[in-house]
């Protein structure tokens, strides 16, 4: 391992470590441990002159367990399987409903913004994990590099302003929440919401995976409607 | 020692899951990802009681408290961006920020609002049916 290497690894863990610290002593969504983290880690690599390609191999030693990390989310589903059986029908309400608007409200205002079809079918998908979203962006005629980013700072925006939004709505429910978070804002969100509490966690989760199958079967036939 | 051990076999345990997941989500082409059909994997083996919960539950803590870190270095690849930051970047943010922000509303509202009204359904229902054996 080059030195380069090593550095990023340790600075990523350092920085990520002070972030959490600073996530529970000011709790804002400026302090959302994964914007934080990384807004920092990029300031400095600039500031030290270190580029992207130059990180990418302490990337992929770092993301290594991202695999099983997100199958390790099974655990507090399982604690939860009792309320979860008990919400099927607010599940399932709340999801299809959410999903329907978060894509439709993405194509209208990309519209709105006079972007082009791509930036459209790019950003349709925003709200779904990285592997899917890549997949079915390429079914309706989208970049998947640039699906990949907007899945990124969706689930950014989605862990640093989302539970800020639902306790401004009064959606106090933590069964709700985590659905809201896991729905929209897919894994970065589900870690935002396992910091708020187990339920919401196991919640947001599940909700990621069926947002997932949910949009991969309805995007091919109301993108078209839509754009 | 043994307590170490005992955390990388069950995050050996829980990477082997995964495997399990990409592979027969690429042999049988369904519209998951391996990761989330991993996750159904393990959900439904702890539901049976093939897997005993304490097998896994150190390792699978582990990981649930430091999911964000996983996310961290692949969103610092944001840096190669700045291009598309200059050209529509504030359009772009809306885009996203308005479009998430609809999104979670959505759900989170109509879920509690669902839920509250099956609870208040389930009490009047249970009301009912005390009145009725009185």
């Amino acid at each position: 391992m080059n030195s380069v290497t090593l550095f990023s690894i340790v600075l990523t863990m350092i920085v990520y470590f002070i972030a959490r610290l600073l996530a529970v002593r000011f709790p804002s969504p400026l302090t959302t441990p994964v914007f934080l983290s990384t807004a920092a880690i990029i300031l400095i690599l600039v500031l030290g002159g270190i580029s992207y390609e130059e990180y990418t191999p302490a990337k992929e030693v770092m993301t290594y367990l991202l695999g099983p990390a997100t199958v390790a989310l099974a655990v507090p589903l399982y604690h939860n399987r009792h309320v979860l059986l008990k919400k099927v029908v607010p599940a399932f309400a709340g999801l299809t409903a959410g999903t329907f608007a978060t894509v439709v409200s993405a194509v209208w205002l990309v519209k709105a913004f006079h972007l082009s079809e791509t930036m459209a079918a790019s950003a349709a998908v925003k709200s779904v994990t990285t592997p899917v979203a890549i997949e079915v962006a390429l079914i309706i005629g989208g970049d998947p590099a640039l699906s990949a980013i907007f899945v990124m700072v969706a689930g950014m925006f989605g862990a640093m302003f989302g539970p800020w939004l639902l306790t401004v709505m009064k959606v106090t429910d933590p069964f709700s929440r985590g659905l809201s978070i896991g729905t929209t804002a897919h894994g970065i969100g589900t870690a935002q919401a396992v910091a708020e509490g187990r339920l919401q966690g196991a919640v947001s989760g599940a909700a990621m995976g069926f947002a997932a199958i949910l949009t991969s079967f309805i995007m091919p036939w109301l993108f078209p409607l839509l754009y | 020692m043994k307590e170490g051990c005992l955390f990388l076999a069950q995050l050996l345990f829980l990477w082997l899951i995964y495997q399990l997941g990409l592979i027969i989500a690429d042999f049988l082409h369904l519209p998951i990802p391996g990761n989330v059909l991993g996750m159904l994997i393990l959900f439904i083996l702890l539901s049976t009681k093939i897997i005993k919960i304490q097998w896994i539950e150190t390792g699978a803590s582990f990981l649930n408290k430091h999911l964000a870190f996983f996310f961290v270095p692949i969103a610092v690849g944001l840096m190669t961006y700045s291009h598309l930051l200059k050209e529509s970047g504030l359009a772009l943010a809306v885009v996203l920020f308005g479009s998430s922000m609809i999104g979670m509303a959505v759900t989170g509202g109509l879920a509690q609002f669902v839920s509250a009204k099956s609870l208040k359904k389930e009490e009047e229902g249970s009301v009912g049916e005390q009145r009725h054996s009185l």
